[in-house]
């Protein structure tokens, strides 16, 4: 196979994983497909209990995970290539990153005493990480190293992210005339969100964190809804909150449950935590940091690096494994996740995957070398 | 540890592993600043990449 054809395939395993809606909880399909495509590629190749993609190549004992997801934010975007531009949902987030793992797997010879896995873990984009969780459970011990499938670009590297909590409150009060001086259900609603925010204006505040959004706690609305149940009101929110270095979820649940009856007034109020990670930064003084350094400026990059200000399966898996060397890469602008434009550039996913080629290399110093697609 | 360079921001010299290989991040012990290594037949040092911010996952 010559390298044009090689990159000719390479494209259309992203085409094809992206043409296959995949959603939280709906990545059956998907993950049999990128199973499938492994095995044909030399990888030997499962769909595990919780549904994640697996492969793995070499059978050493010293294991380099690739951990990207198969699941995507929801919303079809109609998939279509122009010029250099694959449009589709997921195409950045994150089966662009996946696929480069998976074709840089598939091309990697891998030295005696190594083996590679890459994982299309399910349901990252939702507050369980089910698929991540499930890896950490189940592995024998912990990989040499590891890479989290995200998209930091080609020529960047993630070293951290912070952590999320996801809680829903549900409050419910009485009506009362719209004339009357007493606030309604929604205007109760509007209020203990005004305090939510106010919490982290404070929090933030007393810490003096500045302007860095890595450092900051933040708080999001994602949803607002209000109904009639008889003669009370319902408000249903949902709400994010992205947590910095130090910032403990317990400790940031408690205060939200005390500020908010505060500011209930007497209003039955209901608060539920769907889920929670810690905020994570991997170290940069190892072996990994130092290839894909080493890889980038071979491509003819100047390497960076960069902290992100949302959360992935790193918050999964670097608290649970401590002291295993970890980055996030591959390709793609993170400022599209989840939006209707969300598109990869086809050049750079190419690029990225000869970089996670020659990272592999380096990483196994003089026992790596070249293969084939 | 026979191997050393120079940082480029305070000239302190810093002492390496003889195996130290390219892009390995070291820190000045005297101005504290991030180093990346260069090996290319000598051994220099330039400064690490800056750790920049952005939105998303």
């Amino acid at each position: 196979m010559t390298p044009k054809d090689s990159d000719r395939e390479a494209i259309e395993l992203l085409r094809q994983l992206v043409a296959i809606p995949s959603p939280s909880g709906k990545e059956a399909e998907a993950s049999q497909f990128l199973a499938g495509w492994m095995d044909r590629h030399g990888l030997d190749a499962r769909v595990d209990e919780a549904g994640n993609a697996i492969g793995c190549k070499g059978d050493g004992p010293s294991e380099v995970l690739l951990l990207g997801h198969i699941d995507t934010f929801p919303g079809e975007i109609p998939v279509r290539i122009e010029g250099d531009w694959l449009y589709g949902r997921g195409s950045v987030d994150a089966k662009g990153p996946l696929c480069a793992f998976a074709v840089a797997a598939a091309r990697a010879a891998v030295p005696e005493g190594w083996r590679v896995t890459v994982v299309g873990a399910v349901e990252e984009e939702t507050a369980t990480s089910r698929g991540a969780r499930h890896i950490v459970s189940t592995m024998a011990g912990p990989p040499a190293y590891c890479v989290i499938g995200e998209p930091s670009g080609w020529d960047r590297i993630t070293l951290g992210y912070r952590g999320r909590l996801v809680v829903n409150v549900a409050l419910r009060a009485p009506h009362s005339h719209s004339a009357g001086p007493h606030p309604s259900p929604a205007e109760l609603g509007v209020r203990l969100w005004d305090a939510v925010r106010a919490y982290c204006d404070e929090w933030n505040r007393a810490r003096a964190r500045g302007d860095s959004v890595f450092n900051r706690l933040s708080a999001s609305l994602r949803s607002f809804v209000t109904s009639d149940d008889g003669p009370y009101g319902v408000v249903r929110m949902g709400i994010g909150f992205r947590l910095p270095l130090g910032a403990e979820a317990g400790d940031i649940a408690r205060d939200l449950r005390s500020l908010l009856a505060e500011s209930a007034s007497g209003a039955a109020l209901e608060v539920t935590e769907l889920g929670s990670e810690v905020a994570y930064k991997a170290g940069k003084s190892n072996r990994l940091v130092s290839s894909f350094l080493s890889a980038i400026r071979s491509a003819g990059g100047a390497p960076r690096f960069v902290l992100k200000s949302g959360t992935s399966d790193m918050n999964v898996v670097g608290p649970a494994w401590p002291e295993v060397p970890m980055v996030a890469y591959g390709p793609g602008d993170s400022s599209l996740d989840h939006t209707p434009d969300e598109r990869q550039s086809l050049s750079e996913y190419l690029k990225s995957i000869s970089v996670l080629e020659a990272a592999l290399r380096n990483l196994w110093g003089d026992q790596g070398r070249a293969g084939a697609l | 540890m026979s191997l050393a360079a120079e940082c480029p921001e305070c000239a302190a010299k810093i002492a390496l592993n003889d195996d130290v290989i390219s892009g390995e991040i070291v820190q000045c012990g005297d101005c504290g600043l991030e180093l990346e290594v260069v090996r290319d037949g000598s051994v220099t040092l330039r400064p690490a990449p800056e750790e920049e911010e952005d939105w998303g996952e």
